[in-house]
This record gives structure tokens, sequence and C-alpha cells, in this order.
């Protein structure tokens, strides 16, 4: 073994961790919730301390409930309430709507697992 | 030589990952086609970001108006000039909707069948919201299957339209949302975007890249809160989900969902739901309803037909069946489920 060979070895284990953060992060925390009514702007709002959010849509408000880092639709005017069935969002990107309010909800943080879901 | 090797692990380093870049991705959304637009851009300017979310936006609310099922629009107007059975001259953009999607419906051998809309009318899907809460009557059912509307009953004969059925309605809500992503994407791609991806309600098309890598995608659980596995997407490719929880009413103890199975005239009950991957959306979504009818014994020979490549179907009892292409894009974020491969589609 050279010289050389023995610092390629000891560059190549240092860079390891580095290759390691870049390539394999883990789902982030959620840090925030972006709450969007109709087509305005959306509000980013810190998902700590827990509280409830009234948000207006067209059919009225929907109550938004934040808890130990999580959110769900806990009421909303729309028929079917499609959007309380979606249940708790926990995981950064995850995201629920009522259509019928026009509201919708998703979380973010620095490192979503996911750009975008299907289902 | 040392001075050489050093140089080049530092370049590598350097175009591998040591440095993080800047991953500036653009989001907008609004409501169109009775869903949520999401549009997700990387790397465009500010410029680009702006020109595209309002074109975006506006395009889709014309197809919205125009190709409502149920709503006043050129696509009722379409649907009554075919009940009366005399030709006429069909604007350009409507009748390439109309034979894009009688071709995709006869290459389903009609499991995907746009020309049923007074079936799904008659079920209560056509409204924003369901309010019916009872199935219809049998008889009424079986009057428009006795009906029997198909693509092949409309005809184009020297640049004219007719149907040789009057129970022909067009209802493209297993179609027009691939069809008009499809059109979002060439528009962006006109604006000079390679990288975005355009996602209605759950269902999406991506092109190019998340900066290094491909987009990822995460399947949502069709039967409780979460993922249950993860894709990730080549440079132009679309993943639709067709599912039995999507829009649905449930009576005595039973759900009755939208995706009405053609040759019966109720809901098809052997499938929870299907996951399609193809490059074009339009293709991707109405192979995912006609997958959905055709249900874990009779998918593999019409996604053949249809020339798809990769199925995932989940059965009512949770079994997961998939072809062996679709295995190996596919990666489970919970518990591994049953597993049932099919042969090779291709």
């Amino acid at each position: 073994m050279t010289r050389a060979d023995w610092l390629l070895i000891v560059v190549v284990a240092g860079c390891l961790p580095l290759l390691y953060a870049r390539f394999w992060q883990p789902a982030g925390p959620a840090n925030w919730l972006e709450v969007q009514a109709g087509d305005g702007p959306a509000r980013v709002i810190a998902l700590s301390p827990d509280r409830q959010l009234d948000i207006t849509g067209p059919l009225g408000d929907s109550r938004i409930e934040i808890s130990g880092g999580k959110a769900r639709f806990l009421s909303s005017p729309c028929r079917n309430k499609t959007c309380i069935h979606a249940g708790w969002l926990d995981h950064t990107g995850e995201l629920a709507a009522c259509l019928p309010n026009r509201i919708s909800i998703q979380l973010l943080g620095r490192h979503p697992r996911f750009d975008a879901m299907n289902f | 030589m040392l001075r050489g090797i050093v140089s080049a692990l530092l370049v590598a380093c350097l175009l591998s990952g040591c440095g993080r870049p800047d991953e500036p991705v653009f989001r907008d959304r609004f409501y169109a086609l009775g869903t949520l637009i999401d549009l997700s851009l990387y790397g465009a300017n500010p410029e680009q970001q702006l020109e595209a979310s309002e074109a975006l936006a506006l395009t889709f609310n014309t197809m919205h108006t125009d190709w409502h099922a149920w709503e006043a629009g050129r696509l009722a107007q379409t649907n009554t000039l075919l009940a009366g059975g005399r030709p006429f001259r069909p604007e350009a953009d409507i009748l390439a909707l109309l034979q894009a999607a009688n071709r995709l419906s006869l290459q389903s051998g009609g499991l995907f069948n746009p020309t049923i809309g007074k079936l799904i009318d008659l079920w209560g899907f056509h409204a924003d919201e369901i309010t019916v809460l009872t199935p219809p009557d049998p008889t009424a059912i079986q009057e428009l299957l006795a009906l029997a509307p198909s693509a092949a009953d409309v005809v184009l004969e020297d640049g004219q339209l007719v149907s040789r059925n009057p129970a022909v309605q067009y209802d493209l809500g297993a179609f027009a949302k691939g069809y008009a992503i499809d059109r979002g994407i060439e528009l962006l791609q006109s604006l000079g975007i390679a990288h975005a991806i355009i996602n209605a309600g759950g269902d999406l098309r991506a092109i190019g890249r998340h900066g290094d890598r491909p987009w990822r995608i995460g399947i949502r659980h069709p039967r409780q809160a979460g993922v249950l596995a993860s894709v990730e997407l080549s440079e132009d490719e679309s993943i639709f989900t067709s599912g039995d929880y999507e829009r649905f009413f449930e009576a005595s103890g039973q759900r009755y969902h939208h995706i009405i199975d053609p040759r019966t005239g109720y809901p098809a009950g052997q499938t929870v739901s299907v996951t399609v991957m193809h490059r074009d959306a339009a293709t991707a979504d109405a192979a995912a309803t006609a997958l959905f009818v055709a249900g874990p014994d009779e998918w593999t020979e019409v996604a053949r037909r249809m020339g798809i490549r990769y199925v995932m179907l989940i059965d009512r009892d949770g079994v997961v069946h998939m072809n062996p292409a679709m295995q190996s894009r596919v990666r489970f974020e919970t518990d591994t489920p049953e597993v049932r491969l099919s042969k090779p589609l291709s």
C-alpha cells in the first residue's frame, strides 16, 4: 500500500457520512401546516402549540385541529365529511382537502418523504 | 499521482452530494375538474412559475367548464346532438377528446365505457356531493343496460359525428382528468419547463426530475391512514389510482361506489383499488378504471390489450396483485401484504 492508497481510503471513509446524509434522508418531522382557502394565498402556521382553527370557506367554517405535531379536519359544513374521514395527517407532505368548502391543509417539513401523493 | 487522486475525489464529492444544492420547488394549487390541482415545478425561474401557474389554472378551468358531465357546457351540447341521432360537425378539440376516449374504450373491451353517462346519473353520481341514500331501482338499471351504449356506436363520417344509439351519453369522469393533465404537461413544456408534477386530486403525471433524483411518489393505503407503498417515476410518467373510497354512499351496511361495471350496471365488486403507471395520463386514467372493473381474475388480459406495463391491484381481501415489472418498482412502506404475482405483461 502506498501513501496515496491510504489517503484514498481515509478520504473515501470521510465522505461516506456526507453521502449517507445526502442520499438517505429519512422523512423529517413536519414543522408547519399550510392552510389554503379557495384559490387564495396559503397560510403557513406552526404545528405547536396544540390548538383549533376555524377557516372560512363558501359553505361556512371548517375547524382544523392541531395536536401533538399532527393536524386534521375536526368539523366541516360539507355533506359527505370526506375531509374528516381522512383522519390525522402526521407525515410531512400529507394533504387533506374539503373540496365543497374549498379548504386544504398540508403538513410541511424540511425533508418530505414524497414529492406527491397518489390515491 | 496523489494530487490527482485528491482532486478527483473532491470533484466527485462536490458533484455527488457533499455539497447541498438549493432545492427550489415552487408549488401552486387551485380547484378545477371537481378536485384540487397541485402544481410542482423544480428549477423554474420566477417568470416561468408565474406564467405556468396562471396559464395552467386558466386551461384547467376552461376544460372544467367545457367537459363537465352534468352541467351546461360543450360536452353537454355534444351529448344533446348525439342523442338526436343526426350527423354534426364537432369542434376539433371536442372531437379529439371523444376519439381518444373511444379508442381507449375499445382497447379495454368496453370495461372503460365513457358513454354510460345515463347509468352514472341513475346511480346519483352526477353531483358534486352525493346525496342519494339508496341504490337505484333494479328495473331502471336493466332498462339502461339493455340499450347497451358503447363507444362503437359513435362514428365519424366525412368529418361529421353521429351516434347510432340514442342512449349514448358521454361522461368522461374516468378519463377527463388524465386527458387534462396531458394537455397541462404540454402547456408547461411549451413554456420551457422541464421538471414538474401536475397532481389532480391524487392522480398525476411527472416530467423531469427533482434535481439530482427522480420524483418520489407515495401511494396512499386504500383502507387506512398513511402510505402503502412508494415509487420513483421515470422522467415522463403518470401514476393513477382508481379506488372504491373516492366517491360512494352506504346503504344497509353496503358500500356503493362510483366505478360502475358496464356489464352489470352495478359498482364493480371485486376490487378495492388499482394503481397504473404509464407514460400518458389519459391512458393511465382510463386503464385504472378498466382494470378496476376487470378485477383480480381478468386484469392481466385487459392490461395487455391496453398496452399497460405496470399495475398494482388490491382485491377486496387485501391481497395485492402485481406484474413482475411493477413489483420491481414498488417499495412497500408498511408491513408487506400478501402479493400475488402475475405473468409478465409484455
